[in-house]
């Protein structure tokens, strides 16, 4: 028979040892940054004058981070609450606490932004190269309208680099290691 | 910037330069939170 000291640690674990991310989640928040960083490595690199073929892995890797950016919708829409990661008077006061921090919630917005920018536009360049699914036609849209696409997907390249500098900086100062342990093993 | 067939100014997309920039303001936010750490203390947890 159990004690009554078991038990109650059975009814109600102590909230720092409770599960924070499900294991679909961290295989999916792993995919994204491996998926963001070969994206980033191909389609900078080339500008900063490191030459080789990069095309091909940008576009299948973009078309990973297409998938990746469906199933989180898809996943945040129907099977998590949007309420978590959402603004609530909890971020700007002293009482209460929700799941996420207000610069967790605003990291995610951002980086959640950039991903939509480059994936919008990086799929509508699709059709200036040659894949095997799709017809090229880099007349699918006019000169000027090319240029605002090209501008968008460069912007998110280049603010992606201050969020990924940001969130790996954030993620490693020691205060905020449970975060990191919680990313890898699910519970902080 | 660049011209199409008929001279006219047309976006080609950003300034890669601006890569820097941006990995420049990277390094200015993680240095001014150090400075925060440092005249804040050691914050609990840690």
């Amino acid at each position: 028979m159990a004690t009554s000291a078991e038990s109650i640690g059975r009814l109600a674990p102590a909230p720092e040892h409770s599960e924070r991310h499900a294991g679909i989640d961290r295989l999916f928040h792993w995919l994204t940054a491996l998926t963001v960083l070969t994206l980033m490595a191909t389609g900078l690199l080339p500008h900063l004058g490191v030459r080789f073929d990069w095309v091909g892995v940008h576009w299948i890797a973009g078309l990973a981070l297409v998938a990746l950016t469906i199933f989180h919708l898809v996943r945040a829409l129907l099977w998590q609450r949007l309420r978590t990661i959402w603004f609530s008077a909890t971020d700007f006061g002293s009482h209460g606490a929700s799941k996420y921090s207000l610069a967790q919630k605003l990291m995610h917005h951002a980086m959640g932004l950039m991903v939509l920018a480059a994936v919008c536009t990086g799929l509508l360049m699709l059709k200036k190269i040659a894949t095997p699914f799709l017809t090229r036609d880099p007349y699918l849209l006019g000169a000027d309208t090319w240029g605002v696409v090209y501008v968008i997907h460069g912007l998110a390249a280049i603010v992606a680099v201050t969020l990924v500098i940001i969130h790996v900086y954030f993620a490693l100062i020691p205060e905020n290691r449970r975060y990191l342990i919680a990313m890898i093993r699910g519970r902080m | 910037m660049g011209h199409d067939i008929w001279g006219r100014p047309v976006l080609e997309g950003v300034s890669w330069g601006l890569v820097g920039i941006a990995a420049a303001v990277g390094i200015v936010v993680i240095l001014g939170h150090a400075v925060y750490r440092l005249i804040r203390g050691k914050p609990q947890g840690e």
